[in-house]
Protein backbone atom coordinates (compact mmCIF):
# COMPACT_ATOMS: atom_id res chain seq x y z
CA UNK A 1 0.00 0.00 0.00
CA UNK A 2 2.51 2.66 0.52
CA UNK A 3 4.69 1.27 -2.23
CA UNK A 4 1.81 2.15 -4.23
CA UNK A 5 1.27 5.43 -2.82
CA UNK A 6 4.69 6.30 -3.41
CA UNK A 7 3.76 5.31 -7.34
CA UNK A 8 0.90 7.47 -7.41
CA UNK A 9 2.67 10.43 -5.82
CA UNK A 10 6.08 9.49 -8.16
CA UNK A 11 3.25 9.84 -11.21
CA UNK A 12 1.38 12.60 -9.33
CA UNK A 13 4.28 14.79 -9.47
CA UNK A 14 5.92 13.70 -13.20
CA UNK A 15 2.79 14.45 -15.00
CA UNK A 16 3.25 18.33 -12.73
CA UNK A 17 6.26 18.33 -14.15
CA UNK A 18 5.74 17.56 -17.69
CA UNK A 19 2.44 20.19 -17.58
CA UNK A 20 4.87 23.06 -15.69
CA UNK A 21 7.94 22.32 -17.90
CA UNK A 22 5.62 23.10 -21.59
CA UNK A 23 4.75 26.62 -20.29
CA UNK A 24 7.95 26.97 -18.27
CA UNK A 25 11.29 25.40 -19.37
CA UNK A 26 12.72 26.65 -15.74
CA UNK A 27 9.75 25.31 -13.84
CA UNK A 28 12.16 22.81 -11.98
CA UNK A 29 14.63 25.52 -10.69
CA UNK A 30 11.73 27.29 -9.59
CA UNK A 31 10.17 24.43 -7.86
CA UNK A 32 13.14 23.89 -5.89
CA UNK A 33 14.11 27.65 -5.09
CA UNK A 34 13.21 29.88 -2.07
CA UNK A 35 9.48 31.56 -3.50
CA UNK A 36 9.90 34.28 -0.48
CA UNK A 37 6.02 32.85 0.55
CA UNK A 38 7.46 32.83 3.50
CA UNK A 39 9.24 35.41 5.66
CA UNK A 40 11.67 32.53 6.43
CA UNK A 41 11.84 31.93 2.66
CA UNK A 42 12.35 35.42 2.29
CA UNK A 43 15.38 35.50 4.24
CA UNK A 44 16.90 32.96 1.83
CA UNK A 45 16.46 35.30 -1.24
CA UNK A 46 19.42 37.16 -2.59
CA UNK A 47 20.39 40.57 -0.88
CA UNK A 48 18.83 43.02 -2.83
CA UNK A 49 19.05 45.49 -0.49
CA UNK A 50 19.92 49.55 -1.12
CA UNK A 51 18.69 51.29 -4.39
CA UNK A 52 20.09 50.52 -8.38
CA UNK A 53 20.57 53.16 -10.55
CA UNK A 54 20.13 52.67 -14.11
CA UNK A 55 23.58 52.46 -15.53
CA UNK A 56 24.52 55.10 -18.33
CA UNK A 57 28.02 54.61 -18.90
CA UNK A 58 29.23 53.87 -22.10
CA UNK A 59 30.86 50.75 -21.37
CA UNK A 60 27.24 49.51 -19.69
CA UNK A 61 24.64 47.55 -22.23
CA UNK A 62 22.08 50.04 -22.86
CA UNK A 63 23.47 52.53 -21.45
CA UNK A 64 25.61 55.74 -22.50
CA UNK A 65 26.41 55.25 -26.40
CA UNK A 66 25.82 51.81 -26.32
CA UNK A 67 22.19 51.47 -27.86
CA UNK A 68 20.60 48.53 -28.46
CA UNK A 69 19.77 47.36 -31.88
CA UNK A 70 16.28 48.43 -33.01
CA UNK A 71 13.13 46.24 -32.77
CA UNK A 72 12.46 44.46 -36.29
CA UNK A 73 9.06 45.55 -36.90
CA UNK A 74 5.78 43.81 -38.67
CA UNK A 75 5.12 45.61 -42.15
CA UNK A 76 2.23 47.41 -40.02
CA UNK A 77 4.22 49.18 -37.54
CA UNK A 78 7.26 49.51 -39.87
CA UNK A 79 5.09 52.00 -41.74
CA UNK A 80 3.89 53.39 -38.48
CA UNK A 81 7.33 53.66 -37.70
CA UNK A 82 8.39 55.92 -40.73
CA UNK A 83 5.46 58.35 -40.66
CA UNK A 84 6.54 58.98 -37.20
CA UNK A 85 9.96 59.69 -38.40
CA UNK A 86 8.67 61.89 -41.21
CA UNK A 87 6.40 63.65 -38.12
CA UNK A 88 9.56 64.38 -36.41
CA UNK A 89 10.74 66.29 -39.83
CA UNK A 90 7.74 68.87 -38.90
CA UNK A 91 8.91 69.52 -35.76
CA UNK A 92 5.89 67.14 -34.12
CA UNK A 93 6.62 63.87 -32.04
CA UNK A 94 9.55 65.83 -30.31
CA UNK A 95 7.99 65.03 -27.06
CA UNK A 96 5.88 62.24 -25.00
CA UNK A 97 2.92 62.68 -22.96
CA UNK A 98 5.90 62.38 -20.26
CA UNK A 99 6.72 65.86 -20.78
CA UNK A 100 2.92 66.58 -18.84
CA UNK A 101 4.08 63.92 -16.04
CA UNK A 102 2.20 61.15 -17.45
CA UNK A 103 4.21 58.45 -16.22
CA UNK A 104 5.56 55.89 -19.11
CA UNK A 105 4.53 52.90 -17.96
CA UNK A 106 6.21 49.31 -18.97
CA UNK A 107 8.69 48.71 -20.32
CA UNK A 108 10.47 52.61 -20.43
CA UNK A 109 9.59 53.00 -16.40
CA UNK A 110 12.16 50.53 -15.78
CA UNK A 111 14.93 52.67 -18.09
CA UNK A 112 14.86 56.11 -15.87
CA UNK A 113 17.73 58.22 -15.12
CA UNK A 114 16.39 57.58 -11.35
CA UNK A 115 17.14 54.55 -9.45
CA UNK A 116 14.99 51.23 -8.45
CA UNK A 117 14.58 49.29 -5.15
CA UNK A 118 13.12 46.00 -4.61
CA UNK A 119 11.13 45.10 -1.48
CA UNK A 120 10.55 41.51 -0.75
CA UNK A 121 7.49 40.66 1.40
CA UNK A 122 6.21 37.26 1.30
CA UNK A 123 4.34 36.23 -1.97
CA UNK A 124 5.25 39.61 -3.50
CA UNK A 125 8.30 41.64 -4.57
CA UNK A 126 7.62 45.05 -5.08
CA UNK A 127 9.88 47.67 -7.33
CA UNK A 128 9.57 51.07 -5.80
CA UNK A 129 11.05 53.25 -8.71
CA UNK A 130 12.25 57.04 -7.73
CA UNK A 131 10.89 58.35 -11.60
CA UNK A 132 7.32 60.01 -11.22
CA UNK A 133 7.08 58.05 -7.52
CA UNK A 134 5.86 54.66 -9.14
CA UNK A 135 5.60 51.10 -8.24
CA UNK A 136 5.10 47.67 -9.88
CA UNK A 137 3.51 44.72 -7.96
CA UNK A 138 5.01 41.38 -8.52
CA UNK A 139 3.24 38.75 -7.36
CA UNK A 140 5.21 35.42 -6.33
CA UNK A 141 2.28 33.62 -4.61
CA UNK A 142 1.85 31.05 -7.20
CA UNK A 143 -1.36 33.35 -8.45
CA UNK A 144 -1.81 32.77 -12.67
CA UNK A 145 -2.48 36.44 -14.76
CA UNK A 146 -6.01 37.59 -14.75
CA UNK A 147 -7.86 36.26 -17.58
CA UNK A 148 -8.53 39.49 -19.13
CA UNK A 149 -6.64 42.30 -17.15
CA UNK A 150 -7.47 45.59 -17.48
CA UNK A 151 -4.73 47.79 -19.24
CA UNK A 152 -3.11 49.19 -16.63
CA UNK A 153 0.66 51.20 -16.81
CA UNK A 154 2.73 48.85 -15.41
CA UNK A 155 0.58 45.46 -16.48
CA UNK A 156 0.27 42.52 -14.84
CA UNK A 157 2.86 41.03 -13.32
CA UNK A 158 3.79 37.49 -11.88
CA UNK A 159 6.99 36.65 -10.78
CA UNK A 160 8.82 33.26 -9.69
CA UNK A 161 12.40 32.95 -8.46
CA UNK A 162 15.03 30.54 -10.61
CA UNK A 163 17.80 30.18 -7.41
CA UNK A 164 19.04 33.44 -7.24
CA UNK A 165 17.21 35.09 -10.75
CA UNK A 166 14.07 36.54 -10.63
CA UNK A 167 11.86 35.81 -13.31
CA UNK A 168 8.53 38.33 -14.07
CA UNK A 169 6.23 37.95 -16.88
CA UNK A 170 3.96 40.83 -17.76
CA UNK A 171 0.77 41.36 -19.19
CA UNK A 172 -2.08 43.61 -19.90
CA UNK A 173 -0.25 47.26 -20.69
CA UNK A 174 -1.88 50.86 -21.69
CA UNK A 175 -2.29 51.33 -25.24
CA UNK A 176 -0.14 54.19 -25.18
CA UNK A 177 3.02 52.92 -23.70
CA UNK A 178 6.41 52.37 -26.21
CA UNK A 179 8.72 49.44 -26.64
CA UNK A 180 10.90 52.29 -28.21
CA UNK A 181 10.58 55.77 -29.95
CA UNK A 182 7.68 55.85 -32.12
CA UNK A 183 6.99 51.93 -31.38
CA UNK A 184 3.48 51.36 -30.27
CA UNK A 185 2.28 47.88 -28.88
CA UNK A 186 -0.78 45.63 -29.61
CA UNK A 187 -2.61 44.08 -26.52
CA UNK A 188 -0.42 41.07 -27.10
CA UNK A 189 2.53 42.26 -25.69
CA UNK A 190 4.34 40.71 -23.49
CA UNK A 191 7.21 41.47 -21.38
CA UNK A 192 9.96 38.80 -19.47
CA UNK A 193 12.26 40.07 -17.44
CA UNK A 194 14.87 37.85 -15.85
CA UNK A 195 16.24 39.48 -13.09
CA UNK A 196 19.40 38.86 -11.05
CA UNK A 197 22.75 40.37 -9.59
CA UNK A 198 26.17 39.51 -11.62
CA UNK A 199 28.23 41.12 -9.05
CA UNK A 200 27.35 41.92 -5.42
CA UNK A 201 27.00 45.79 -6.98
CA UNK A 202 25.71 45.19 -10.71
CA UNK A 203 22.37 44.23 -11.53
CA UNK A 204 21.51 43.04 -14.84
CA UNK A 205 17.78 43.07 -16.22
CA UNK A 206 17.56 41.08 -19.60
CA UNK A 207 14.20 41.85 -20.74
CA UNK A 208 12.66 39.85 -23.90
CA UNK A 209 9.34 41.78 -25.38
CA UNK A 210 7.32 39.60 -27.82
CA UNK A 211 4.41 41.10 -29.95
CA UNK A 212 3.58 38.89 -32.89
CA UNK A 213 1.37 42.07 -34.04
CA UNK A 214 4.24 44.62 -33.95
CA UNK A 215 7.62 42.36 -34.09
CA UNK A 216 8.86 39.97 -36.24
CA UNK A 217 11.35 38.53 -33.30
CA UNK A 218 11.59 39.03 -29.78
CA UNK A 219 13.17 42.22 -28.64
CA UNK A 220 16.05 41.68 -26.19
CA UNK A 221 17.53 44.27 -24.41
CA UNK A 222 20.23 43.80 -21.28
CA UNK A 223 20.39 46.78 -19.04
CA UNK A 224 22.82 46.92 -15.97
CA UNK A 225 22.11 48.94 -12.54
CA UNK A 226 24.38 49.99 -10.27
CA UNK A 227 23.83 49.50 -6.52
CA UNK A 228 24.12 52.27 -4.47
CA UNK A 229 23.66 51.22 -0.65
CA UNK A 230 23.73 54.75 1.01
CA UNK A 231 21.03 56.32 -1.11
CA UNK A 232 17.52 55.87 -0.62
CA UNK A 233 14.57 56.44 -3.21
CA UNK A 234 13.24 60.12 -2.87
CA UNK A 235 9.85 61.28 -3.78
CA UNK A 236 9.44 63.20 -7.43
CA UNK A 237 6.05 64.73 -8.01
CA UNK A 238 6.26 65.69 -11.13
CA UNK A 239 3.73 68.03 -10.97
CA UNK A 240 5.36 69.85 -8.45
CA UNK A 241 6.30 72.54 -10.80
CA UNK A 242 6.63 71.58 -14.55
CA UNK A 243 7.77 73.77 -17.43
CA UNK A 244 8.02 71.96 -20.07
CA UNK A 245 4.78 70.32 -22.37
CA UNK A 246 3.90 68.25 -25.29
CA UNK A 247 0.89 69.06 -27.39
CA UNK A 248 -1.17 66.23 -29.11
CA UNK A 249 0.97 66.58 -32.15
CA UNK A 250 4.36 66.04 -29.67
CA UNK A 251 5.51 69.70 -30.17
CA UNK A 252 7.48 70.69 -27.30
CA UNK A 253 6.49 73.96 -25.21
CA UNK A 254 8.85 75.51 -22.39
CA UNK A 255 6.82 77.82 -20.15
CA UNK A 256 9.33 80.31 -18.35
CA UNK A 257 7.61 82.38 -15.84
CA UNK A 258 5.93 80.76 -13.16
CA UNK B 1 28.76 92.43 -23.52
CA UNK B 2 27.20 90.30 -20.70
CA UNK B 3 26.27 87.42 -23.33
CA UNK B 4 29.22 84.95 -24.88
CA UNK B 5 28.83 82.13 -27.05
CA UNK B 6 31.50 79.22 -26.85
CA UNK B 7 31.45 76.14 -29.02
CA UNK B 8 33.53 72.63 -28.50
CA UNK B 9 34.06 69.11 -27.69
CA UNK B 10 33.70 70.06 -23.96
CA UNK B 11 30.13 70.49 -24.67
CA UNK B 12 29.65 67.70 -27.30
CA UNK B 13 30.09 65.61 -24.13
CA UNK B 14 27.46 67.55 -22.36
CA UNK B 15 24.96 67.31 -25.31
CA UNK B 16 25.64 63.69 -25.08
CA UNK B 17 24.73 63.62 -21.49
CA UNK B 18 21.85 65.12 -21.27
CA UNK B 19 20.35 63.06 -24.03
CA UNK B 20 20.50 60.55 -21.87
CA UNK B 21 20.04 62.13 -18.64
CA UNK B 22 17.20 64.14 -18.55
CA UNK B 23 14.17 61.49 -19.19
CA UNK B 24 11.23 63.44 -18.11
CA UNK B 25 10.94 65.47 -21.45
CA UNK B 26 13.53 65.21 -24.82
CA UNK B 27 16.02 68.43 -25.57
CA UNK B 28 14.63 69.26 -28.42
CA UNK B 29 13.43 72.81 -27.16
CA UNK B 30 17.17 73.90 -25.93
CA UNK B 31 20.24 74.28 -28.25
CA UNK B 32 22.29 71.69 -27.10
CA UNK B 33 24.96 72.05 -29.72
CA UNK B 34 26.05 75.51 -28.71
CA UNK B 35 25.86 77.02 -25.00
CA UNK B 36 25.46 80.74 -24.09
CA UNK B 37 27.29 82.11 -20.40
CA UNK B 38 24.80 84.77 -18.93
CA UNK B 39 25.84 87.14 -15.87
CA UNK B 40 23.62 88.65 -13.67
CA UNK B 41 21.75 87.61 -10.07
CA UNK B 42 19.60 85.15 -8.88
CA UNK B 43 16.29 86.24 -8.20
CA UNK B 44 14.55 83.07 -7.28
CA UNK B 45 15.57 79.08 -7.02
CA UNK B 46 12.99 76.28 -7.25
CA UNK B 47 14.40 73.06 -5.85
CA UNK B 48 11.60 71.24 -7.24
CA UNK B 49 10.56 68.91 -9.23
CA UNK B 50 10.49 67.30 -12.36
CA UNK B 51 13.15 70.30 -12.65
CA UNK B 52 15.04 72.44 -10.16
CA UNK B 53 14.28 76.25 -11.77
CA UNK B 54 16.21 79.36 -11.59
CA UNK B 55 14.95 82.94 -11.97
CA UNK B 56 17.95 85.42 -12.95
CA UNK B 57 18.30 89.59 -13.30
CA UNK B 58 20.68 90.19 -16.47
CA UNK B 59 21.90 93.10 -17.77
CA UNK B 60 21.88 93.23 -21.46
CA UNK B 61 23.90 95.18 -23.86
CA UNK B 62 22.35 98.33 -23.08
CA UNK B 63 22.19 97.60 -19.42
CA UNK B 64 18.64 97.04 -18.84
CA UNK B 65 17.84 94.23 -16.06
CA UNK B 66 16.22 91.24 -18.44
CA UNK B 67 14.30 88.68 -16.65
CA UNK B 68 15.99 84.69 -17.52
CA UNK B 69 14.44 81.61 -16.40
CA UNK B 70 16.44 78.74 -16.60
CA UNK B 71 15.89 74.96 -16.23
CA UNK B 72 17.88 72.71 -14.11
CA UNK B 73 18.42 68.99 -13.21
CA UNK B 74 15.89 67.36 -10.67
CA UNK B 75 16.41 67.80 -6.87
CA UNK B 76 16.88 63.65 -6.95
CA UNK B 77 19.86 63.95 -9.39
CA UNK B 78 21.49 67.12 -7.94
CA UNK B 79 21.54 66.44 -4.37
CA UNK B 80 22.89 63.27 -5.13
CA UNK B 81 25.79 64.81 -7.15
CA UNK B 82 26.58 67.73 -4.26
CA UNK B 83 24.24 70.25 -4.77
CA UNK B 84 21.12 71.06 -1.82
CA UNK B 85 18.71 73.78 -1.94
CA UNK B 86 20.80 76.53 -0.37
CA UNK B 87 23.08 75.92 -3.13
CA UNK B 88 21.60 79.55 -4.99
CA UNK B 89 19.55 82.41 -3.27
CA UNK B 90 18.18 85.31 -4.35
CA UNK B 91 20.84 88.09 -4.40
CA UNK B 92 23.87 86.05 -5.54
CA UNK B 93 25.98 87.01 -8.49
CA UNK B 94 26.52 84.14 -10.63
CA UNK B 95 27.63 83.54 -14.39
CA UNK B 96 25.69 80.40 -16.17
CA UNK B 97 26.50 78.39 -19.06
CA UNK B 98 23.65 77.02 -20.44
CA UNK B 99 22.16 75.61 -23.69
CA UNK B 100 19.56 78.17 -24.50
CA UNK B 101 15.96 77.83 -26.10
CA UNK B 102 15.47 78.02 -29.79
CA UNK B 103 12.83 79.99 -29.89
CA UNK B 104 15.09 82.79 -29.12
CA UNK B 105 13.15 83.99 -25.42
CA UNK B 106 15.18 84.54 -22.28
CA UNK B 107 15.12 80.89 -21.29
CA UNK B 108 17.29 77.72 -21.47
CA UNK B 109 18.66 74.68 -19.40
CA UNK B 110 21.43 74.86 -16.93
CA UNK B 111 24.74 73.34 -17.91
CA UNK B 112 27.21 74.68 -14.93
CA UNK B 113 27.23 77.88 -12.67
CA UNK B 114 30.26 80.04 -11.66
CA UNK B 115 30.62 81.66 -8.40
CA UNK B 116 32.13 85.25 -7.67
CA UNK B 117 35.14 83.07 -6.47
CA UNK B 118 35.56 81.12 -9.21
CA UNK B 119 33.52 77.87 -8.06
CA UNK B 120 31.87 75.65 -10.59
CA UNK B 121 29.18 73.66 -9.68
CA UNK B 122 28.42 71.48 -12.67
CA UNK B 123 24.31 70.53 -13.38
CA UNK B 124 24.17 68.01 -16.55
CA UNK B 125 26.19 65.61 -16.22
CA UNK B 126 30.28 66.57 -16.49
CA UNK B 127 33.15 64.21 -17.24
CA UNK B 128 36.59 65.17 -15.90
Amino acid sequence: MRVAMGILLLSLAAAGTAAAAADAPHAAAARSSPQGDTWASIAKLPDWSGVWDFDYSAAAPGGGLVRPAPPHLTPEYAAKYAAYKERQKHGEEQQTSTANCVPPGMPQIMAQPYPVEFLFTPGKVTVAIEAYSQMRRIFTDGRKHPEDPDPTFQGNSIGHWEGDTLVVDTVGFIPTSTIAPGVGHSDQMRITERIRKISDDVMEIRQTIVDPKVLTEPYVSVKHYKRHKDWDIEEYICSQNNHDSADPEGRAGFKIQE
Amino acid sequence: MKVSIRTGCALLTLALGATTAVAHHSTAMFDMQHTVNIKGTVTQFDWTNPHTFIYMEVPNAQGVQEKWGIEGMSPNYLNRNGWTRHTLKPGDKIEMTIHALKDGRKGGFCASVTFPDGKVMYNLPHRG
